[in-house]
């Protein structure tokens, strides 16, 4: 009899087991399904081959040491030509048809404010979105709670930008030339709060996407007696600015955004790029800490071609730490909520490839701090520690 | 004395209708999938109703346009405006919006009395640039180019929740869009249109007014791209000025000839043809064909579309419509068709 009821209760006990296990969507007992939304048709379809690139040759690695909890880590793409229309039409794909544990990487401001609407009403959280609008880690907005950002916004940078400057020279006059779009909304954002707080006024000169003449910016920004130039663009408004200026005899100190941090930058600038500063919020991939250090080192491994290795490779590779270590810290059975929930214990957390990584219930802004490179001699050169 | 419609045989419209209704079921039961399929089904229906407006203005009146997008994007500001800042009920603002943009189209249709064919194309595309710095440059009301979210649709004190309550509201409307269409074209106004495409000068000596069903053809386009664009935005709960580029005008102005202009039912067909074979039939052989052809991932989508819109202008100019009605002669005929003969 006793041996019976012992059977019953282990058979129980295993029941309830079992029962426990409840996981999300996405999720085998030998795989973990992430989906990803680039743009492979569009404009930047450059970066939508190269950054999910990066980050599936971290995947690999991951999962060559056995995954995370012993699950494999599989991505699927799909593409949104910088279509926010597709975008939705893509994400309602991931997450309908092949049920995704989470999304990852989505890039494109409009494309990722698109799909907001479909994560609050699935619940699937977006982490690493690759955009630097600062909008994306406003937990006010529908579906905040989601949504872990890990660039440092386009307001932040225009804010530690504006900062150095002035620590540089406290009589510089500053302008900035942007795009009028969302990405110029977040640059002025930026600028708006660093005016503020500093009693200046910035002249702001607008440039319509696509432009590829600056002229009338440039004499503007000279009328103005313009010391201090910071620009909104990616590579080829900066290079194209500076050789405007170059040719105008005019030369003021040049700064831009994130986006032209990309290498291009000086290669295409030549000498009218030398001096010009940059900003970005992860480690270079020839930096020597340990996360460019293993990006090397798997580059080398996968022979990974010399062209492709750069800025946006690496960004793939840098942010998909982050997805990592999220399905690391969510339960052994992960659940959706398991993943928020292990995000938001990431304090101070070093990845290797960003500077130190916090979220919480009320910061879903993981970087908050920027460094500054120069161009010298035709290369980038680190000037500063982490600003913030 | 025969009717209108004598010579249509109009038994299978209600069989169709409730085929259109019953088919969210049939998709339940069939896949786990369904949101995503009616999601996708959803958007050919407010495609559809865009292009039959499109055809009643390029297909039956001979006026070109590369500048539809605009119109969905007036009506769909119009009415994100409309509901979440004024306060409008929805039920009002699906005629109010449409009339926003149906006035846009006659503003639009006064150049039309001077210019055709690839010049008013061109009209029509400025038009669509200028709308999207209009939507920047009122950034107060419309969120600028950072785009705005957009409510869910309330008609009648039912709350559209999902695809599949959205998907009954918008294929009522596709019905209803038809019928409004159809009872135009067989109308003295649909009549006047026709003749303006087929010749103005013949038109004009007949005594048709040009300008007036000029601009009332772009007025009526208008308002059925305006209707798309009310029903757009509370599907989407998003919009901003990368939804509506050029390419969009581009890819209605496709489901129109691949439909086939001129044909109700063709602009319907060619709307479902285009959305079901971008995002269901490509993907499914995407990977197949992939190991036969080396193209980039995203590129192949744009080689698979060209190839097949390049086999029915060279091989079924007509576009579906047309294919089906040589079907149904050759079956009306059958077994007596007439033979080729070559020459």
């Amino acid at each position: 009899m006793k041996r019976y009821v012992s059977i019953i209760i282990m058979a129980a006990l295993a029941w309830i087991r079992c029962e426990n296990r409840v996981t999300s969507p996405g999720v085998t007992d030998t795989e973990i399904l992430i989906g990803n939304i680039q743009d492979l048709s569009g404009p930047i379809k450059e970066l939508g081959f190269l950054i999910p690139s990066g980050t599936n040759m971290y995947l690999d690695y991951i999962n060559a040491q056995g995954g995370v909890h012993g699950r494999q880590i599989k991505m699927l793409i799909e593409d949104h030509g910088y279509n926010p229309q597709k975008a939705v039409v893509a994400a309602k794909k991931l997450i309908e048809k092949d049920q995704v544990f989470a999304l990852y990487n989505v890039i494109g401001t409009s494309t990722t404010e698109a799909i907001r609407p479909i994560l609050e009403e699935s619940g699937v959280p977006l982490v690493a979105p690759a955009t630097m609008s600062g909008t994306m880690s406003d937990l006010s907005r529908k579906a905040g709670h989601l949504i872990f950002h890990t660039d440092a916004g386009y307001d932040v940078q225009s804010n530690v930008l504006v900062d150095y400057i002035l620590e540089q020279n406290a009589n510089a006059k500053i302008g900035v030339v942007y795009q009028d779009d969302d990405y110029g909304a977040n640059v002025l954002k930026g600028i708006a709060e660093a005016e503020e707080r500093h009693g200046i006024t910035i002249q702001r000169e607008a440039y319509q996407r696509g432009a590829t003449d600056f002229v009338g910016q440039t004499g503007n920004l000279m009328k103005g007696g313009i010391t201090d130039v910071i620009i909104g663009g990616i590579v080829r408004e900066p290079v194209t600015i500076m050789k405007t200026s170059q040719a105008m005899k005019y030369s003021p100190h040049f700064f831009g955004h994130a986006p032209t941090v990309d290498a291009r930058v000086g290669l295409l600038a030549g000498d009218a790029g030398e001096g010009f500063t940059s900003c970005y919020f992860a480690y270079l991939p020839d930096s020597d800490k340990s996360g460019p250090a293993l990006y090397r080192e798997l580059c080398e491994k996968n022979n990974v071609p010399e062209k492709m290795r750069g800025i946006y490779h690496y960004y793939g590779f840098a942010t998909a730490h982050i997805l990592v270590e999220g399905l690391r810290r969510a339960e052994e059975y992960p659940t959706r909520e398991g993943l928020i929930n292990g995000l938001e214990t990431l304090n101070n957390w070093e990845s290797g490839t960003y500077p130190p990584i916090t979220f919480n219930k009320n910061d879903h802004a993981g970087v908050e701090k920027i460094m500054l490179l120069q161009i010298q001699g035709g290369k980038q050169v680190a000037i500063t520690g982490w600003l913030e | 004395m025969k009717g209108r419609y004598d010579d249509e045989n109009l038994k299978w419209i209600p069989v169709l209708i409730l085929a259109i209704f019953l088919f969210p079921f049939i998709l339940k039961g069939a896949t786990s999938s369904y949101k995503y399929y009616l999601y996708v089904l959803n958007i050919a229906g407010i495609y559809m109703i865009l292009t039959i407006g499109l055809d009643l203005l390029s297909g039956f009146t001979g006026l070109m346009s590369l500048g539809h997008a605009a119109f969905l994007a007036i009506g769909a500001y119009s009415s994100a405006i409309l509901v979440d800042q004024v306060g409008i009920p929805f039920e009002l603002s699906i005629f109010i919006s449409p009339v926003i943009a149906g006035l846009f189209g006659l503003v639009i249709g006064f150049p039309a009395l001077r210019i055709e064919g690839m010049y008013l194309g061109l009209t029509t595309m400025g038009f669509g640039f200028i709308v999207k710095r209009l939507i920047i440059a009122l950034r107060e009301w419309t969120g600028g180019s950072a785009g705005m979210p957009v409510s869910k649709a309330t008609i009648f004190g039912f709350t559209i929740n999902n695809d599949w309550d959205n998907y009954f509201m918008i294929y009522s409307f596709v019905i209803i869009s038809v019928i409004i269409a159809r009872r135009i074209v067989i109308s003295k106004l649909g009549r006047a249109f026709m003749a303006i495409r087929d010749s103005e000068q013949a038109a004009q000596a007949s005594g048709i007014n040009l300008a007036k069903y000029k601009m009332l053809s772009f007025f009526i386009s208008g308002l059925f791209a305006g209707f798309a664009g009310v029903l757009f935005a509370h599907t989407s709960h998003f919009i901003s000025t990368d939804h509506f580029d050029i390419l969009l005008s581009i890819y209605f102005i496709v489901m129109v000839l691949i439909g086939g202009a001129g044909s109700i039912y063709g602009a319907v067909l060619g709307t479902l043809f285009i959305v079901l074979m971008e995002n269901l039939f490509i993907p499914l052989f995407k990977d197949g064909l992939a190991k036969y052809i080396h193209l980039e991932a995203g590129d192949f989508q744009a080689f698979i579309f060209g190839f097949i819109m390049l086999l029915f202008i060279i091989f079924q100019p007509l576009g579906l419509y047309g294919m089906w009605l040589k079907i149904r002669i050759y079956w009306k005929l059958f077994p007596f068709n007439p033979r080729r003969r070559s020459t």
